[in-house]
């Protein structure tokens, strides 16, 4: 279920939408910031609140790169295999990552924090290879430079659930 | 193969307020002249003279499709039904370009004020920036920025008492290099799927919700406050070449030392960048050929290095300019695997409605990797020219922009392949 | 008017035509996937190459997406071309599965003609075959995604022309798949044109599947006759079974679609209890030997009673032939009026429509999509014949305004505006609309008539409503559709005024009556002097009438008075029933005789328009093989009498039982000389003009003001309430399980919650039904279905006025025993 709070923002923001269909990428992108990916639910609730069929939802929602219809990981780690980072190297950063994640591309660890998926050219050419964290981009990437972000990355992680937690 | 005449400093238009570590603040933009030109403008003057200035000045749009903005405005009807849109296109996706992320991180305000300024001339009152998710950081700093803008006086309501009104949103898109065609993107926008529409009509008589639609690229529309400050004809004498026009935002990368985004004159020798701006060949090695605007242009062979960048020269060598995004590579690198590469992505990417891309890319991209991977045949490299023969009668600019660098391959490095075929592997591969 | 050069030979089309379009006109057919002239084109497959020669844009363009221009010059067969197509070709087949030899579209699957005609027939791609998951879609439609070629047909067929939403395009790429959110049944009531549309076998007909390959089919073309549009069909049938039903193009009635109640309502002529031989006192006998036993047993009444106590009872789902020859028998015997019709309203009504719509305002089912504005009176178009309601969205698509009149919770597949009146209260209403477009000036200036109508006119009680008076005065060609179901003949006649006033003041206004049956008009035509059974009975109840010849109709089981009818029949001397279903009345007959089906006879029937459309069989008839074979392969023993194959027409039989000589049997149907045997000719309709603008329609109707009264409607639904199709196993998946409809202030009133059980006390005996409580819906109103589970024949009317305190809350405890047992399917 949407919290509240949530479902009254998105309907606040639809109501003052000429066509709320213009929103749908952006409630898309709300409802998987909520539920971590773009749940079955997810879609039903988009629907309902853009008055649109599910399958329509769902047209959009497969199409884009940046919506998840499958759980991913805490952590989405998109690294880029387009021409500049391929040469500069992008399949030993995929293996890399592969080894240190234990889990090919297109898997999720164990723990439920990384999601390794490759991504088409992001714009950060002169940084090559490049990989994007949640859509943050790290750029001019190499073996020990990864580490440090995932090592990073599972810190925050731990201290965000003690706060939460605690 | 270095070049003898020392560096030259060239006017810096675009980039003039570029700072390495952090973005130009309004007062900043305002002090280098910025937002001048909206102010003598705005309620000023006939829009038609304005738009006269644009066309004059041969703007042409620096999104890749290089088609002139003065046009694009003029193809606005006068009696044209409103309300009427804008849209910024800064759903960058050409592997290889950054160019406009350099520049909305390097001024937006000079976007802010291109972007009034040509609503202005369209009589826009809403403009749109579609930007690509990649781009979280940019997105955030033009949605405060438009804010800043608003306080400001430059955007909403009657904008500096001239009775003009015109505000702007930031779109984030899904992420689709698809998205960043412009009749899609209008789809996209309307939160349909992002298909191409062929024209007619054309978005500028019936673009978003059926209304006037005028869509830039981010560059060209940073252009516009400089053209009607300074002129049509100051426009014209920044380029180097008789028919070029304005500075041009070069993205180099590749095997250059220095990677990055470089303000240059349009015309400026292929050459030339790579060596005075892009540090040269990495690793002393030679330059073997380029991409010269982005994975839709074809490899411009070693025999044009010194060729002068602008979008002349590049057609009469059958190549395009692209969004100058130049990929460089050397002599170790196999072009084969390169085209693979980018095959990878056009197949990823096309959106699925047309057959000859849909099928085609895929088709084209497993004939590659065959020939890469030692299970290239003789007959392949006819399959590859079928295809893309007939990919070029496919429904959008995708697929002709997709098969340019195969075509290129096929062109002017036939023994290159044959090389791989004869050879059951890859030639590059037994040396790196 | 272009002319342009297409393959050397020239031709002159209008302005805006493409070229593919240009080239069919010349008889060359340009390959197609994604361009259908129902869907126009949008570009996508590219196997419509050709090479323009000359013109504004030179080299091989896509034929769908080219506008033709004068002096254009095409090539189809100019090597770039046919080398694109063949590559076209080659992607298409690149993931499609080498599976023709078990699929059901192989031998008529569009894909498969190019892939043969156009010579792709080596596999050159060396990567693997992309595959999808298939989704179960329901009892009737079976998808196989890995045959798709991506032509985009059926999202544009599902979504854009006919207007639902639960089937879309998903992924991207060559990925992109084609289905529902989730598994489960197509929501869309005209989802089986997928399976016609689709240019290969994503979408087939599941229940048709492996049954035989369209060449092993006897197919015919034929008529749909579950409503009165009489949509065109092709028959496909086997092993003495039809197997499948499929759209047929006509261009005047249904274009290239058909509704699924017209595509899967064919099993009743399959089932297995359909009665098959002929029957005296319950014992099976030949037909000759019940035909023997009929004739002397009606001439025994007649001799005794007279000839007058002898009616002959025909219905509006019979041909033609059988109709003429019910008026025929009654004739030569001097047997009492036939009769054709249950209810003296149904009679009333349909003669009402049929002698006022006039050759100068009737409409076709295509004509209705150009209307620029619609305006519906007292109809449910997708409950009572289905394609109306597609017909109206292409008017709403092409801009058209539509509005509804009518007391049920309407549903249709476009944005309609519904005007939830009580009935009573329609014809004011219409006349409220008639007052307000009258614009006097134009009136006066027309026929003497008109003017005396309109300045008669009373004022409305009712304001009419100010969006369909402001929609009206643009409109130029305006269409009134008017229902006779639920409606009365004052309504029925208004809609005529006021189609006819709006064709006075100059507009191409037009009429379209929605009829009962399939061949109501024909039974109005039959014997314009006939009467109906509710007119009849006192005559039977009082002993006068002592037999009755039911053909092809079941009184016993659809008089909506369960009770009343069968006492009636108790005190008949004899019921002879003709018939191919086993109704109730062919229980209770003394003597049965069976019939065939239009898939065996055919016949002529009259739409509602008043087309004349033939059917021809299909195929003999007789037991299906499945039945007779017990599972088995078809039978290797032969005989010479097909199983089951005593059957034959009712008019022949009527002929043979008759005890008097009908003469000119063969002659009853007289059809005009140019009627063209495939899609039909319109009737010449009776001049209507002295029926129009009667004066005692300008008089002010009692309304349904009265507080202490409800009105019940007993309706017919797309599914599940017309007697043919609502014995398809296919279909009843679809019903919507019988409940009565009420209005939140009405069940608040009693009061009921959604679901409560509702006792109805009406002239027929009491009813109980689940309520559904829905806003869109007339107050003072109960809406109940006419399914065969409603118990709806206890109502004593089809539309009938009862106290309030007829109406109460039930306890879930009794048990609403339906009237019939429904066959155990």
């Amino acid at each position: 279920m949407l919290p509240a709070d949530l479902r009254e923002k998105l309907e606040r923001t639809i109501e003052t939408a000429d066509h709320p269909r213009e929103l749908a990428v952006d409630v898309m992108m709300a409802l998987q910031e909520h539920y971590g990916h773009l749940s079955d639910e997810a879609v039903a609730e988009a629907a309902q609140l853009l008055d649109m069929s599910e399958v329509e939802i769902d047209e959009l929602a497969t199409f884009y790169t940046f919506i998840y219809r499958e759980p991913v990981g805490r952590y989405v780690i998109h690294v880029c295999d387009s021409l500049i980072c391929w040469m500069d190297g992008y399949e030993k950063l995929r293996d890399h990552l592969a080894r240190k994640l234990n889990i090919a591309m297109g898997g999720t660890t164990d723990d439920g924090l990384f999601t390794l998926l490759p991504v088409c050219c992001v714009g950060y050419c002169d940084r090559s290879p490049a990989m994007l964290v949640n859509r943050r981009v790290h750029g001019n990437l190499t073996p020990e430079k990864v580490d440090a972000i995932l090592d990073g990355l599972r810190e925050s992680a731990r201290s965000a659930d003690e706060t939460s937690s605690g | 193969m270095m070049s003898a005449t020392p560096k030259k400093e060239y006017p810096q238009v675009l980039l003039a307020n570029r700072h390495p570590d952090r973005i130009a603040t309004l007062e900043e933009y305002r002090s280098s002249g910025g937002y001048r030109a909206l102010a003598d403008t705005l309620g000023a003057g006939p829009q038609d003279s304005l738009k006269e200035t644009i066309a004059a000045a041969v703007l042409l749009g620096r999104g890749g499709a290089a088609f002139p903005a003065g046009v694009k405005l003029k193809t606005v009807a006068d009696d044209a039904p409103f309300p009427r849109f804008l849209i910024c296109n800064a759903d960058e996706m050409e592997p290889g370009t950054f160019k406009d992320r350099v520049l909305i991180h390097a001024d937006p305000h000079q976007l802010i004020e291109g972007m009034a300024l040509t609503a202005y001339m369209a009589s826009a009152e809403k403009g749109i920036i579609f930007i690509r998710p990649e781009y979280e950081s940019a997105a955030r700093i033009l949605e405060r920025e438009v804010g800043i803008a608003r306080e400001a006086g430059y955007l909403g309501e009657n904008i500096l008492d001239s009775g003009f009104s015109f505000d702007i949103d930031v779109h984030r898109s899904g992420g689709r290099y698809i998205c960043g065609e412009v009749t899609a993107q209008i789809n996209a926008l309307m939160g349909k799927r992002p298909n191409p529409a062929q024209p007619p009509p054309y978005p500028t008589e019936k673009g978003l919700w059926g209304l006037p639609t005028v869509v830039n690229n981010v560059e060209t529309l940073c252009c516009v406050p400089h053209i009607l400050r300074n002129g049509a004809d100051w426009f014209q004498s920044l380029a180097l070449t008789e028919s070029g026009a304005g500075t041009k935002l070069y993205g180099v990368s590749g095997r250059v030392n220095r990677p990055g985004c470089f303000e240059l004159p349009i015309g400026i020798p292929l050459s030339e960048i790579i060596e005075d701006y892009a540090g040269g060949m990495r690793d002393g090695r030679r330059f073997k050929a380029c991409l010269p605007g982005g994975a839709s242009t074809g490899f411009l062979p070693v025999e044009h290095y010194h060729i002068a960048m602008d979008f002349d020269s590049l057609k009469s060598v059958g190549n395009r300019l692209g969004t100058a995004a130049i990929m460089v590579f050397d002599e170790t690198d196999c072009l084969v695997a390169a085209t693979w590469n980018l095959l990878e992505f056009f197949a990823r990417e096309s959106c699925g409605w047309c057959t000859p891309c849909r099928e085609g890319f895929p088709y084209l991209r497993d004939l590659l990797w065959r020939i890469e991977n030692g299970q290239g045949e003789p007959e392949m490299i006819g399959a590859l020219r079928e295809l893309c023969r007939d990919m070029s009668y496919a429904y959008c600019a995708f697929s002709p922009g997709g098969i340019a660098p195969v075509e290129s391959l096929l062109d002017l490095y036939e023994e290159e392949i044959v090389a791989h075929i004869e050879g059951k592997g890859c030639p590059f591969r037994k040396r790196s | 008017m272009p002319t342009l050069t297409i393959d050397n030979r020239r031709i002159e089309v209008p302005e805006g035509t493409k070229v593919i379009e240009a080239a069919e006109a010349l008889g060359i057919m340009i390959p197609r996937f994604c361009y259908h002239r129902a869907l126009g084109s949008v570009g996508a497959c590219r196997v419509c190459a050709v090479k323009i020669v000359d013109g504004t844009r030179k080299g091989v363009q896509m034929s769908c997406m080219l506008d033709v221009e004068e002096g254009m010059v095409v090539s189809t067969d100019d090597p770039e071309a046919v080398a694109m197509r063949r590559h076209v070709i080659e992607w298409l087949m690149l993931h499609h599965p080498h599976d023709c030899p078990v699929c059901d579209e192989g031998g008529h699957c569009l894909l498969q003609d190019m892939t043969v005609s156009g010579g792709h027939g080596l596999r050159r791609y060396l990567g693997n075959k992309r595959t999808h998951l298939d989704q179960y879609l329901g009892p009737r439609i079976q998808h196989e995604m890995n045959r798709c070629i991506q032509c985009y047909r059926c999202v544009r067929y599902y979504r854009e022309f006919s207007g639902y939403r639960d089937l879309g395009v998903t992924g991207i790429g060559n990925r992109v798949y084609f289905g529902r959110e989730r598994e489960g049944t197509l929501e869309n009531p005209f989802s089986g044109n997928l399976i016609d549309i689709c240019p290969t076998g994503v979408f087939t007909d599941k229940p048709a599947r492996y049954f035989g390959r369209r060449w092993d089919l006897q197919r015919g073309p034929s008529v749909c006759i579950h409503c009165s549009l009489g949509c065109s069909v092709t028959v496909g049938a086997r092993y003495r079974e039809v197997a499948r039903v499929e759209a047929r193009y006509a261009k005047a009635v249904n274009g290239h679609f058909i509704c699924d109640r017209g595509r899967w309502g064919f099993p009743y002529t399959n089932e297995a209890s359909r009665p098959r031989a002929a029957r005296v006192d319950g014992e099976a006998t030949t037909v000759g030997e019940a035909c023997a036993a009929a004739r002397n047993r009606l001439l025994h009444v007649a001799e005794t009673a007279g000839s007058e106590a002898v009616a002959c009872l025909g219905s509006e789902r019979a041909g033609l032939e059988t109709l003429k020859a019910v008026a025929g028998i009654c004739r030569a015997n001097g047997w009492a009026d036939p009769l054709f019709w249950l209810e003296r309203r149904a009679r009333e009504n349909v003669a009402a429509a049929v002698s006022l719509l006039g050759d100068d305002l009737v409409l076709s089912l295509r004509e209705l999509e150009a209307a620029d504005c619609v305006l519906v009176f007292g109809a449910d178009p997708l409950g009572e014949a289905p394609m109306a309601a597609l017909a109206l969205r292409q008017a709403r698509r092409q801009g058209a305004p539509v509005f509804v009149f009518d007391p049920r919770p309407v549903e249709l597949p476009l944005d309609f505006h519904h005007v939830p009146l009580a009935i009573e209260d329609l014809p004011e209403c219409i006349r409220s609309l008639v007052g307000a477009a009258g614009d006097r000036e134009t009136a006066r200036g027309a026929d003497p008539t008109v003017r005396s109508f309109t300045d008669q006119l009373a004022e409305p009680s009712v304001p009419p409503p100010p969006e369909a008076v402001a929609a009206l005065r643009t409109s130029r060609r305006p269409a009134v559709v008017c229902g006779t179901d639920v409606t009365d003949a004052a309504a029925i006649g208004l809609a005529a005024d006021f189609a006819a006033l709006m064709k006075a003041q100059g507009r191409r206004a037009g009429l379209f009556y929605l009829m009962p049956g399939a061949n109501g008009f024909g039974a109005a035509l039959a014997g314009t002097e006939a009467a109906s059974l509710e007119e009849l009975l006192p005559r039977i109840e009082g002993g006068e009438i002592r037999a009755l010849v039911a053909v092809e109709a079941d009184p016993l089981g659809l008089y909506p008075d369960r009770g009343r009818i069968e006492a009636a029949m108790r005190k008949l001397d004899l019921l002879v029933v003709l018939d191919y279903l086993d109704t109730d009345s062919a229980a209770a007959a003394d003597v049965f005789l069976p019939s065939t089906t239009v898939f065996e006879t055919g016949g002529t029937w009259i739409n509602q328009e008043g087309r004349i459309q033939i059917v021809r069989g299909a195929h003999r008839g007789g037991i299906p093989v499945s039945q007779t074979g017990g599972g088995g392969h078809p039978p290797r023993v032969f005989m010479e009498e097909v199983p089951g194959g005593q059957a034959a027409a009712s008019g022949q039989t009527l002929t043979r039982l008759s005890p008097a000589e009908v003469k000119g049997a063969s002659e009853w149907v007289r059809l005009p000389p140019d009627t063209d045997k495939q899609s039909g000719t319109r009737a010449v309709l009776p001049d209507p003009s002295a029926l129009r603008f009667a004066p005692e329609r300008t008089a002010l109707s009692g309304a349904a003001g009265d507080e202490a009264m409800l009105t019940v409607i007993a309706v017919d639904r797309t599914f599940g309430t017309e007697v043919l199709s609502s014995r398809s196993p296919w279909l009843s998946a679809e019903e919507t399980a019988p409940t009565v409809w009420m209005h939140p202030e009405e069940a608040g009133r009693v009061p009921l919650s959604d679901g409560d059980l509702l006792e109805i006390d009406a002239g027929g005996g009491s009813l109980v039904l689940p309520v559904k409580i829905v806003e869109n819906m007339a107050r003072r109103t109960l809406v109940i279905p006419r399914h065969r589970d409603a118990a709806w024949q206890r109502l004593g009317a089809t539309r009938l006025r009862i106290e309030r305190d007829c109406i109460r809350k039930a306890q879930p405890v009794g048990e609403n025993a339906p009237v019939k047992e429904s066959p155990p399917r």
